[in-house]
């Protein structure tokens, strides 16, 4: 007796003392943490959500719903000019759920925890959802999250740690996703953070969504999930995208023009409710929101105006993820294929055996450790360098690579011959008007090797690797490497995830191309499930992404040619089409006022290139 | 758990701000309690001098408003609501012989530690509290019959109305205390309703402004 009371007490000073010791954390030296000694609550178990507390935030939501939801002008203009039959567009159709939204579908979810065999300790809880088979991972063992330049995914990158009886989840690396999908924008800026309570079988869950660019504060939100005493035997939810409307051309965004939502109102009047509310904003979570509408006719206006745009010109809200230390950054992207950030340009470099194939090699400031930095990916040289466009921060560094590397199939050759600098170090490869724009402006190291209208293709580390010239995108000579094998395309200025696309109409750039160009990748790509993974895309500036970013870009790229083509159409001249504010709803993300690259200047190539298209715009 | 909060309305506006008549969502009701509320008539009830039937435990909590957290002593804790001018008292110790039988009714309460993990306990007024280990459970009965929402969906003297009160913490100082609520009416319910509400800490008093339940 008294042994087993003396193994009672020592089992709970034992518990105790383990409460009250933090396990070793994460360090780069060490690898990731052990996780905490001690769990706190038990959250695993098959759940569904309560339909009371979700009833008004299931997956759908009401048209021109709002209320609730601090978002700020640019949000609710965007959500007023999205309509359902967006979801026909074969990108939107198999769309995933970011969290919290994750937790409003009205379907099972399953929660266990992993725990490493050998030491027992807790390594991640694992959530998963039914509806677009969400499957989340909340490491405990104290890893750190990604860098800003990683790519991010539906379910996003998340780390937890128990507060007493709380388990609380941070969560970055989110995709763009929807706070409602009645258009309200959740953005990839977004930092959640949910807090889980359990009380038997309730799980309270309190979510916190910072989203600088969409939202003007905080948007906490609470949702319940029930325990269900018997697994269900539903939990997949295989979606393949298709054509919903026949003949209807990829560069058809179906969207509500300012001001011409038909179904703007539908809901405040079928529901009886001020419009004003409807409509949202950061008042419309607090009792006060009922002051703001005593006087009707104020409120009513009020509510016109506020569907419109308004307000000083925006600029981006979402931090850069370029690397701006001074250091190079590398990190694989699939196969053997790699970025490296960190000098103006994105740079990708694709290793095996025979070398090193790097496109675009950036400014050319960091081009030493560039270098270095391939060196330690390859201890063969450099062999071929593709330049995707002439600009300076994508070939300032051609030179040092150039002579960094060799290209053996060309030194000696009669190809050595048949352009200055041919067969001297690495060979530089580009599409044809790159090269000329290049000799024109006397940028150093131009390319040698050229292609014009065809692909250039190449079999390279045992690998397929294509380079497609894409005409009048952002310039007339921008082109994108496809890597086959790692299925990684390069994508160079025709997508960035940082600013609008930088089309130069005097170089041959247009908006149509550029929305041809985006269409070409997306007829490339494939995604192992609902919009993430698979093929995978290094942008001219910014993050890695996949096809749901790319398909986003052309997205909003469409959305602002049929708001300017309709300026056009009703005759608006430049300055017109500026004051119209056209952008407004994209500005937070992507806009800016300053810089070698201002909205204003966007819109101006946008409309100059709708007036006067290039004729070969359409020639893919 | 002290102090001033105010209650963060959210997606569910307009069933918390603007309540229609008959628009009662997924609320569990039987046919009893459909006819009942789908006669609702708020300016009925103010006559009959029962405007706070929509201001009872197991809605006002739902109700946009601020609340005024005090201890009223060692064993009492408090909640003052601004909309409908309410009280709430939880007891710690054995409730008062003669507490009930009005739209607060009596409410038992107790610290739910049976969830703690790792953080430790602090030991203070109503026997334990639960600084950040535990939840407040809450269990009250002995109501008067009123309305479970606001727009007239009733509830009777037999609910029993269980609370988990829950405080998180944001890294940014924002702190919020998470109600979870269960209804059980077998008078008017067809199974439980749960509701999950939340309320952000305020700095002080600003906005706390008293109303009673007929608006005055």
């Amino acid at each position: 007796m008294k042994i087993y009371l003396l193994v009672g007490v020592l089992l709970i000073a034992g518990a105790t003392i383990g409460a009250q010791v933090q396990a070793p954390g994460a360090s780069p030296e060490n690898g990731p943490g052990l996780g905490p000694m001690v769990a706190g609550t038990d959250f695993s178990g098959s759940w569904r959500p309560q339909q009371l507390v979700t009833e008004s935030q299931t997956a759908a939501g009401d048209l021109a719903d709002f209320g609730g939801i601090p978002l700020n002008d640019a949000a609710r203009v965007y959500a007023l000019s999205w309509p359902a039959s967006r979801q026909t567009v074969r990108q939107h159709q198999c769309m995933g759920y970011v969290t919290p939204y994750f937790w409003y579908a009205p379907a099972n979810y399953r929660i266990w925890e992993e725990r490493d065999p050998f030491t027992q300790r807790l390594v991640s809880w694992r959530f998963y959802g039914q509806i677009a088979q969400g499957d989340r991972t909340v490491y405990m063992d104290g890893r750190p999250h990604p860098p800003a330049y990683a790519p991010h995914t539906f379910a996003g990158f998340s780390t937890g740690e128990y507060q007493g009886n709380t388990l609380t989840v941070t969560t970055t690396h989110l995709k763009r996703g929807w706070i409602k999908a009645n258009g309200v924008p959740q953005s990839d800026a977004t930092t959640v953070v949910e807090h889980f309570v359990r009380h038997g079988d309730n799980i309270t869950v309190l979510a916190v969504i910072d989203d600088p660019v969409y939202l003007t504060e905080p948007l906490s939100k609470a949702s319940l999930l029930v325990r269900m005493a018997k697994d269900p035997d539903a939990w997949l939810y295989p979606c393949d995208d298709s054509e919903q409307i026949f003949g209807r051309k990829s560069d058809v965004v179906p969207n509500h023009l300012f001001g011409q939502n038909p179904y703007a109102r539908e809901y405040a009047d079928r529901r009886k409710q001020p419009l004003l509310a409807a409509l949202g904003g950061a008042e419309t979570m607090y009792p006060e929101l009922a002051n703001a509408i005593r006087d009707t006719t104020a409120a009513e206006n009020l509510a016109k105006a506020r569907m419109m745009p308004s307000g000083p010109p925006g600029v981006s809200r979402a931090p850069d993820p370029t690397p701006r230390d001074g250091e190079i950054h590398t990190m694989r992207v699939s196969g053997d294929v790699y970025l490296l950030a960190g000098d103006g340009a994105n740079i990708a470099v694709q290793v095996g055996p025979q070398g090193a194939f790097v496109v675009d090699t950036g400014s050319g400031k960091l081009a030493d450790k560039v270098i270095a930095a391939i060196a330690k990916l390859s201890a063969k040289p450099i062999q071929f360098i593709l330049n995707t466009t002439f600009r300076p921060d994508h070939t300032g560094g051609n030179a040092k690579l150039q002579m960094a590397g060799a290209d053996p199939s060309v030194t000696g050759s009669f190809f050595s011959m048949q352009f200055q600098g041919a067969g001297v170090g690495a060979t530089i490869i580009s599409q044809l008007n790159t090269q000329s724009r290049m000799v024109e402006q006397k940028l150093p190291a131009p390319p040698s090797d050229t292609f014009a209208e065809d692909r250039r293709r190449k079999y390279y580390n045992g690998e397929a690797v294509e380079a497609f010239p894409m005409p009048n995108a952002t310039t007339d000579g921008d082109s994108i490497v496809h890597f086959r094998r790692a299925d990684v395309i390069v994508a160079g200025d025709i997508f960035t995830t940082t600013e609008y696309p930088h089309i130069d109409t005097k170089n041959g750039g247009s908006l149509q191309g550029e929305i041809n160009a985006l269409n070409f990748i997306l007829d490339r790509t494939v995604y192992i499930h609902d919009e993430d993974g698979g093929t995978m895309i290094i942008p001219g500036h910014g993050r890695v992404t996949d096809e749901w970013e790319v398909a986003e870009y052309r997205d909003m790229l469409v959305i602002i040619r049929d708001r300017v083509q309709a300026m056009i159409k009703a005759g608006a001249t430049l300055q017109q089409t500026l004051a119209s504010r056209p952008t407004f709803d994209y500005d937070v993300r992507y806009g800016a006022t300053s810089g070698p690259w201002t909205t204003n200047m966007f819109v101006e190539a946008v409309y100059t290139s709708l007036k006067n298209p290039p004729k070969t715009e359409n020639a893919r | 758990m002290t102090g001033y909060w105010v209650s963060v309305v959210g997606e569910d506006w307009r069933w918390r701000a603007f309540p229609v008549r008959g628009d009662y969502g997924a609320v569990p009701l039987n046919q009893a309690a459909r006819q009942i509320a789908d006669t609702w008539d708020p300016a009925k009830d103010v006559a009959a001098g029962e405007a706070c039937k929509a201001f009872a435990a197991p809605s006002v909590m739902r109700i946009p408003g601020r609340l005024h957290i005090t201890w009223q002593d060692d064993q009492t804790l408090k909640i003052e609501t601004d909309s409908g001018k309410q009280t709430r008292l939880f007891y710690f110790a054995n409730l008062p012989e003669n507490k009930g039988e009005d739209f607060q009714g009596a409410s038992k309460a107790e610290w739910d530690l049976g969830n703690a993990g790792a953080g430790g306990l602090f030991f203070g007024r109503g026997g334990a509290a639960a600084g950040p280990s535990g939840s407040l459970k809450v269990v009250t009965n002995r109501m008067k019959a009123g309305y479970a929402t606001r727009n007239g969906v009733p509830f009777s003297n037999n609910a029993t109305l269980t609370e988990y009160f829950d405080l998180v913490k944001e890294k940014s100082g924002v702190e919020y205390l998470i109600l979870t609520s269960t209804l059980e009416d077998p008078t008017y319910m067809s199974q439980p309703m749960w509701t999950a509400t939340h309320f952000k800490k305020q700095s002080d008093a600003t906005n706390f402004t008293p109303v009673s339940c007929d608006g005055k």
